[in-house]
């Protein structure tokens, strides 16, 4: 037994709740289990549910079960443990709320729909103990906000109850500590057998003249990456999109061998080809998997020989989580084959070796304040027992999440869950949660019903099944994604050539198709930016740089000339200068900036200065952005002093300006989706059942629309203000970008051809454009090129 | 506005969603689904009770810029047939009153069951399935994937039309014309609509503010 391990099982034994990290792979689970089944084996039966282990996952539940139930099993106490998820049956379901397991496996959502049963109080106080499992996995997610009040809920029918969660190294664990415990507490933080070795091979071309400066998908590289897979047993092949992912499969198995021992797994696959895909990674029938992070969690996922990754991992956290996935064998380090797309990602990488060795990874922030998460946790309570409003609000303020909310926040929850919103008439025979002798309940069976179907919908991205015509079931796929085809567009999926034939009832309809040109899907969601850990492990090479003082490594050698090339034709950026760069050419003036704050913030950052810079000259721009900087184009030349791009950095009104330069309410309305659903406004689609409810459908941008109009203080509507600004702008690194550019040098060159830096981002094909044009004009342009298109055809 | 011709008729396309027949002083909308923000109050989703008076001040209005004899509504008038407890119908009564010279008609709709006691109260005449008029069908609706299509005006389909440049997306209600055949939008602003009509042969004319645009070729 390890150290760490007998530490979290005395401290469980002393009645303690806490956190333990360490990093898969390392005995986490038994130091967590350990404690529980010490108490598990003195249960008597018939007392009840006792403990509860959360995993973010439905599909990892079979597996944790089994892991679970092992130890007891051992101990001569077989079947203690069982699992409930969305999947198990309605007839098992209503036998483990009769006999109650002693330990029970389950997801948050689940866990939330066992709060909605009427006798939810009375079967739940018994629970002693709930471990969450992967708990960095949901730290960062409403649905971590949605368990964090099921715990408040556990903990206010039994004081004592202890909670535990299992993560992986994270950057701010104390905070991931204590948003498991109520307020005020801090919870014992274990540390676990520290991080295994990690090796990291880069696999470089022979040289950096046969390198695209540009270019995603890095299958120039494609031949040293399948050598690596036939010298090994196994392989896990991970990208970072989809589109990559099915790039790559399709690429490995034209040029292997045996292209029946390749498989593909992503999270749009259906789940008897991801569990194919599983199960022949751990029987040894498959040599090689091409997943995304579909398959980054996972507890008894069985090891492989090697993991290689496509394009840099973009973030620590996620790169060692990634390379923890080989060689399992204890004392073994884990060992990563790094394989970069373009140029620039091999200095990514040179900054990733650099932040491993100085031990820092990425922090998880915790949402706060998600009152679409409040409103649908307390209409679960109503159903599950109902609740008193005045001890309602403490059980609520005493979720870190939910700590500062404010009385106005609390009441307009209230009124929006039992009359609609604030004001008296507006919302007229209304009547989801009403209150009868004191306590807030539901007493209609048909919205309880409703209300049921919508737990859960967290995180769910609208999702269409994806099925032949003939019948056959290929996986599902974002609704984002279907909604921008057309009948008779290709794509690629599931590995192969389809055609959309239709789509109906939330399903599209395929066909095979015999072209090998499609459309490829392109999931922009999967592409996470650069994180801030990263971009400044770059900078700080780029002051190595110019300090003559980069460290050795073959990457930096590799990448030097195009540094030096750098240098030579304009300079380099740094964490103390700013470098922007002015070209002419036949397109117009560029102008490029490189505030290396992600791909996000570059797009909020991008739009703000195209913004101020045509509040000083009328221009109008087209905008690319990476994750290094932007380019801002425009036909007129435009050169700004230094003093005028003081004033375009400025930092005062930064929210303001966002709003102005972005169409802030149009993101908000497309954003307004996510919450609208959590918050029970629209009603999911339920793949396999057909005719969802017709009458009680409605697009969630007409919701936003008419609560515009007529609700305009709605706080579901500021609050998709808030996310876009928060999440989907990355505000908090804007602001961060412009506070550091005041104290950089602003450093101004006038190049004559592109850098290794500008290179990309004129490559890059996202290009948006931004206008000060009235909407009528706006409607004419898009008209005026639509004809065009139509009539170049 | 912009004018067409089906079968000889002159008519009116109208930025309100709606379809004037000058000669006859005949107003045409369709699916209005009057009561929908209440059917899903009653399921526990909060809308507001004001989308109602805001469909009706917007028929107000138009009736005033119109004047016209007749309005023919070409179905889907209600979203459902009124529970005994709802105050809308009572709201609509209210409206009715202040335009008591108009005539008003109702071709049924599919969401228009049950209403024979509410449409004598709203003073609307019934048409079980379709109106003849100089040689057009006004009809609820017609099958828009099928090649052979009547002369006439129907509803049913909420035509919209989705535009997309660059990073720019736009959607707008729009009429649909073909083969002497005219969709009309939907005229309740608490109703989805339905993009790719032009797949099945339609030209689509969009509502763009104050102006009808065609956007695809005939």
């Amino acid at each position: 037994m390890l150290d760490f391990q007998r530490q979290a099982w005395s401290a469980f034994a002393q009645g303690q709740s806490g956190l333990i990290h360490a990093p898969t792979g390392s005995g986490k689970t038994l130091a967590a289990w350990g404690g529980a089944v010490n108490q598990l084996v003195d249960v008597t039966p018939r007392t009840g549910l006792n403990v509860l282990w959360i995993t973010p996952l439905r599909a990892l539940a079979a597996d944790t079960s089994r892991a679970l139930n092992r130890p007891l099993a051992a101990l001569g106490k077989p079947d203690m443990v069982a699992m409930r998820t969305g999947d198990t049956s309605a007839y098992r379901r209503k036998k483990l709320i009769e006999q109650p397991p002693p330990a029970l496996v389950t997801t948050p959502e689940s866990l939330s729909l066992m709060l909605s049963y009427a006798d939810a109080p009375s079967r739940m106080k018994s629970i002693q103990a709930v471990f969450v499992d992967e708990w960095h996995e949901l730290l960062g997610s409403k649905r971590g906000v949605l368990l964090q009040l099921a715990l408040a809920r556990l903990r206010s029918l039994n004081p004592v109850l202890q909670v535990w969660g299992l993560s992986a190294t994270v950057g701010n664990l104390e905070e991931a500590c204590a948003a498991l415990m109520p307020v005020g507490h801090t919870g014992t933080c274990i540390q676990g057998r520290t991080d295994r070795p990690l090796e990291i091979e880069t696999l470089l071309p022979e040289s950096l003249q046969r390198f695209p400066l540009a270019g995603r998908m890095g299958l120039t590289q494609l031949p040293s990456v399948t050598q690596r897979i036939e010298q090994a047993e196994s392989t896990l092949v991970f990208t970072n999109t989809r589109n990559q992912a099915e790039n790559w499969y399709g690429a490995i198995q034209s040029v292997s061998a045996e292209p029946e021992r390749i498989a593909l797994h992503h999270g749009s696959i259906d789940r008897a080809l991801r569990d194919h895909a599983e199960q022949g990674l751990a029987d040894g029938s498959l040599k090689c998997v091409v997943a995304t992070s579909s398959l980054d969690l996972g507890v008894d996922f069985s090891p492989v020989d090697q993991v290689i990754q496509i394009g840099s991992p973009k973030g620590i956290a996620r790169l060692i989580q990634r390379a923890g996935r080989s060689g399992h064998r204890p004392g073994a380090s884990a060992r990563l084959i790094c394989v970069p797309t373009h140029a620039l990602e091999v200095l990514e990488l040179a900054a990733v070796r650099a932040r491993i060795e100085q031990r820092r990874v990425e922090s998880r922030e915790p949402i706060r304040l998600a009152l679409d998460v409040l409103s649908q946790h307390l209409v679960t309570v109503a159903m599950g027992g109902g609740f008193e409003a005045d001890t309602m609000i403490d059980e609520v303020r005493s979720c870190p999440a939910f700590h500062e909310l404010s009385r106005h926040q609390w009441q307009w929850t209230l009124d929006f869950i039992t009359r609609g919103g604030p004001a008296l008439q507006a919302y007229p025979n209304f009547h989801k949660v009403v209150e009868s002798n004191g306590r807030m309940r539901v007493s209609n069976r048909r919205i309880a019903m409703l209300h049921r179907l919508n737990i859960g919908t967290i995180s769910a991205d609208g999702a269409l099944q994806v099925k032949f015509v003939k019948g056959g079931s290929l996986g599902q796929v974002e609704e984002r994604f279907i909604t921008r085809l057309r009948p008779g567009d290709r794509f690629i999926f599931a590995g192969r050539s389809l055609e959309l034939v239709r789509v109906r009832d939330m399903t599209a309809y395929v066909k095979k198709s015999s072209s090998k040109k499609a459309t490829v899907p392109s999931w922009a969601g999967g592409r996470m930016p650069l994180s801030t850990l990263l971009a400044d492990g770059m900078l700080n090479l780029f002051n190595a740089y110019a300090d003559n003082q980069l460290p050795a490594g073959a990457e930096i050698q590799h990448v030097l000339p195009l540094l030096e090339q750098q240098q030579r034709q304009s300079g380099l950026p740094g964490t103390g200068r700013l470098l922007i760069e002015q070209l002419t050419s036949r397109d117009g003036a560029h102008l490029f900036l490189y505030p290396f704050a992600g791909r996000l913030a570059h797009e909020g950052l991008a739009a703000l200065i195209a913004w101020r810079l045509a509040q000083l000259a009328p221009v109008t721009f087209s905008i690319t952005v990476n994750d290094y900087g932007m380019e801002l184009l425009s036909a007129r030349p435009l050169q700004p002093s230094v003093e005028q791009w003081r004033q375009v950095l400025s930092v005062e009104h930064l929210e303001r300006d966002i709003r102005r330069s972005l169409d802030a309410a149009n993101m908000a309305k497309y954003h307004f989706r996510d919450i609208a659903r959590v918050a029970g406004m629209v009603q999911r689609g339920f793949p396999g059942k057909n005719k969802p409810m017709r009458h009680l459908q409605a697009s969630s941008g007409l919701i936003f629309d008419v609560l515009k109009e007529h609700d305009p203080d709605h706080l579901l509507l500021e609050q998709a203000q808030r996310e876009v600004l928060e999440g989907q702008l990355e505000f908090q690194r804007i602001h961060a970008a412009l506070d550091r550019a005041t104290g950089q040098a602003i450093v101004l060159k006038q190049t004559d051809r592109l850098t290794p830096l500008a290179f990309p981002l004129w490559a890059d094909r996202l290009r948006s454009q931004l206008s000060s044009e009235d909407w009528q004009a706006r409607v004419d342009r898009m008209l005026g090129s639509l004809e065009q298109r139509v009539g170049s055809e | 506005m912009m004018q067409i011709v089906l079968n000889n008729n002159l008519l009116e396309l109208l930025p309100e969603r709606a379809l004037w027949w000058p000669d006859r002083r005949l107003l045409m909308i369709a699916d209005v689904h009057l009561g929908k923000d209440q059917v899903f109050r009653r399921h526990g989703i909060a809308i507001p009770g004001s989308v109602l008076h805001s469909e009706l001040e917007a028929l107000s209005r138009m009736v005033g810029r119109y004047r016209p004899e007749q309005l023919l509504v070409l179905g889907d008038w209600v979203h459902a047939p009124p529970s005994a407890d709802d105050d809308w119908p009572e709201t609509v009564r209210r409206w009715r009153t202040v335009h008591g010279q108009l005539s008003i008609d109702l071709v049924l709709g599919n969401h228009d069951r049950r209403l024979d006691a509410w449409l004598s109260q709203w003073r609307m005449g019934r048409i079980d399935h379709a109106l003849e008029l100089d040689g057009l069908q006004l009809i609820h609706a017609v099958d828009a994937e099928q090649a052979e299509i009547k002369p006439g005006v129907s509803g049913h389909w909420h035509p919209c039309v989705h535009l997309r440049s660059g990073r720019e997306s736009l959607r707008m209600p729009a009429f649909a014309l073909r083969d002497q055949h005219l969709i009309l939008p939907s005229f309740g602003r608490f109703t989805g609509g339905m993009d790719g009509l032009e797949q099945y042969g339609w030209q689509l004319l969009a509502v763009a503010g104050q102006r009808i645009a065609a956007i695809n070729p005939p």
